[in-house]
């Protein structure tokens, strides 16, 4: 019950609340180049969805089985150079940024040629657009933000499992879907209104783009609220301490 | 190479008639997300500075040598070693800053830009063009960075360089340190640019 | 002139690994230079804020002058509520001569927009709350990030530990209120929340006597 609701939760917060492109700013090249079309921009996020699901895989399994400390990869080939405790401690986590770029470079390419071979349907609707998204920040940060809930936390137990990396992967390229999608139905209806010269082409999407971030912020607070509906926070009666731990305080007092 | 710009120009070019923002629309992604106060943006755009500088002079070094279809890979590899360098070094001397500036500093790894300048300049380019391109560009992005957060730290919080600067009546408006105002911001200037563009090249087509 | 050479495959890939050799050594380097600086920094944002959260600012700037430092030692406590399984960094403080000084307890929670961490001084029976400082934290600015603001957390000092405190709108009258900041009042109750259940999760922990818990450690183990 309570890893469903952190699911939806992490779910909900990727893909609206904190959507990629209006809240975290990663994914504006394509969201103000290729959003002219709502044709291309739908094309454009299911490519971003697609990579940046299997970069997650990718990149969770190499966090978790090479880069952390102790993890079993690492320690299993420095145990036959090192003594056991120290092969344990080996951290690799420096290179972890190297490594997600290369990983997301060459998932880009096997998913092209993949797509290419077996679905030549799909292919022709975003195929087009693979080769971008190597350089397309969302991809990264969702790496980066896999990386920074299972190196960054205090104690292993909080660190995140494959089904939340999944979900925060997968909903963000929905959330970039979403934004560069409706960024593309306002830009299409702008083709027939009179913008000042100056602010033709990007400077008018970004000032739109500001105010669909506006209309996003109106988002904020969902998660808490669901929460707290879900699963009530303590309140005043049940925080009041329990006889036998009273009973410990007077002891100790003693 | 005789219609390559020399380096005095790569530099000049650099800073304003082609700037990496308003003019080349690369790295939009930092540019909105830490401009939102001066020491952060000027923070980002010292970093940006020193992977650019390295990666054009490590590619213009190696350009010879370079075989065009494992270029892209060279690049790739050559920026993410530096950005991890600098992000290290942040994290180490600058702890509080590297942790406002989060996965921004990574990021720096698919900003279009880096990988635009080795691409255009330094694998064709000798080291001194190409480190003095760097620094153009990198000024260039430090001047559209720190004239973004000037707008938005002002009149976001009323103060620059975490100095007060508007009176304390000043009703801060706090839209513009948020996403949102990023967005406007950019928009707004980039008009602006736009606009004076236009008029100076309206004006020397009438003299 | 060495066209020959250049067109073999060896060589494209000699000149990739020779540059991945060149920055993997580097990285190294950095990595062996810098590693330790960076746990360092980790480390101390936690235990430079301890002394102050548990003595209070003027009596640790009184001990840092006298040359006194505490003795902190951090542990972990295990809280099984509900049948989840729930962790917290909990740091000891003692003073030289081995009495215990307080508690700073690390927390974390959801905030308004996202994770709020902070930490939480106690006084060495657990009754008292003595410091609250926000680690971590991405509320509005301007609204919510107020929470930070000294005279927003001094609310919390001396509040006793055996009532959850309460939210109330403006000012904070009595004991066990705490007034919102005005125009975030889920940030605040965010806050408070935190702090309410980490005092009910962990304060009958806290106060065991010391050589139990070491021996509790032990058995775990």
């Amino acid at each position: 019950m309570i890893y469903f609701l952190d699911i939806m939760l992490i779910a909900l917060t990727a893909s609206l609340i904190n959507n990629f492109v209006l809240y975290y700013f990663v994914g504006i090249c394509p969201f103000v180049g290729v959003s002219r079309k709502v044709e291309m921009a739908f094309g454009m996020g299911c490519a971003v969805t697609f990579v940046i699901s299997i970069a997650a895989l990718i990149s969770w399994t190499i966090t978790t089985m090479v880069l952390i400390p102790g993890a079993p990869l690492s320690s299993f080939i420095a145990g036959f150079f090192l003594p056991e405790e120290a092969a344990g401690k080996i951290d690799l986590t420096v290179l972890s940024y190297i490594v997600y770029i290369f990983a997301i470079a060459s998932s880009v390419q096997f998913v092209e040629m993949y797509v290419r071979k077996f679905f030549p349907l799909l292919y022709r609707s975003f195929g087009v657009f693979l080769p971008l998204i190597t350089t397309n920040c969302a991809i990264l940060f969702a790496c980066l933000t896999i990386m920074s809930h299972i190196v960054g936390v205090d104690n292993p137990a909080d660190a995140w499992d494959i089904g939340r990396s999944m979900t925060l992967a997968f909903f963000g390229g929905v959330g970039f879907t979403i934004a560069i999608v409706i960024m593309s139905g306002i830009r299409e209806e702008l083709e027939i209104c009179d913008i000042p010269e100056p602010f033709q082409g990007a400077a008018i999407t970004l000032i739109i783009g500001g105010i669909l971030a506006l209309a996003f912020m109106g988002f904020t607070g969902v998660d808490s609220g669901i929460r707290d509906t879900i699963m009530p926070a303590p309140t005043e009666q049940n925080l009041t301490m329990a006889p036998l731990q009273a009973e410990i305080l007077a002891q100790s007092d003693f | 190479m005789a219609d390559q710009p020399t380096a005095f120009e790569r530099f000049v070019q650099g800073i304003l008639p082609e700037n990496p923002v308003y003019r080349q629309l690369l790295g939009l992604c930092p540019t909105l997300a830490v401009s939102n106060g001066m020491k952060p943006a000027l923070t980002m755009a010292c970093s940006v500075a020193f992977v650019l500088l390295c990666a054009n002079v490590v590619t213009s070094l190696i350009r010879n040598l370079l075989k065009p279809h494992l270029r892209i890979v060279v690049f790739t590899l050559t920026i993410a070693t530096f950005v991890t360098i600098a992000d290290r070094f942040l994290a180490a001397y600058l702890f509080q800053m590297s942790k406002t500036l989060g996965p921004y500093i990574p990021l720096i790894i698919v900003n279009c830009l880096i990988i635009c300048r080795c691409e255009v300049c330094a694998s064709k380019q000798s080291v001194f063009t190409a480190a003095s391109d760097a620094l153009g560009q990198a000024l260039g992005f430090g001047l559209a960075l720190s004239s973004i957060a000037t707008v938005r730290e002002i009149f976001g919080t009323g103060m620059f360089f975490g100095i007060r600067l508007l009176p304390s009546a000043w009703p801060d408006w706090v839209i513009m340190v948020l996403p949102p105002g990023a967005f406007i911001t950019l928009g707004l200037l980039l008009g602006l640019v736009n606009w004076i563009g236009i008029v100076k090249s309206r004006r020397s087509v009438n003299d | 002139m060495e066209s020959s050479i250049k067109n073999t495959n060896l060589f494209q890939a000699w000149l990739v690994l020779l540059l991945a050799t060149v920055f993997g050594t580097t990285l190294a380097g950095v990595q062996t230079k810098l590693g330790p600086v960076i746990e360092a920094n980790k480390i101390n944002e936690t235990m430079e804020k301890i002394p102050t959260l548990t003595l209070g600012e003027a009596q640790a700037e009184k001990m840092t002058e006298q040359g006194n430092a505490l003795v902190i030692e951090p542990r972990l406590i295990e809280i099984s509520k509900n049948g989840i399984k729930k962790f917290y960094t909990v740091y000891d403080a003692y003073y030289k001569d081995g009495t215990r000084a307080g508690f700073v307890a690390k927390a974390s929670g959801q905030g308004y927009a996202d994770k709020i961490e902070l930490l939480l001084g106690l006084d060495a029976d657990a009754s008292t709350i003595t410091g609250l400082f926000i680690l971590d934290q991405k509320e509005t600015p301007g609204l919510g990030n107020k929470v930070i603001e000294k005279h927003w957390r001094d609310q919390f000092l001396n509040q006793s530990s055996d009532k959850g405190l309460v939210v109330v709108k403006g000012k904070s009258e009595g004991s066990h209120e705490i007034g919102a900041v005005s125009g975030a009042t889920i940030s605040s109750k965010s806050v408070t929340g935190i702090v309410n259940r980490t005092i009910a999760d962990i304060k009958h922990q806290l106060i065991l006597p010391p050589v139990s818990e070491n021996d509790k450690i032990k058995e775990n183990k």
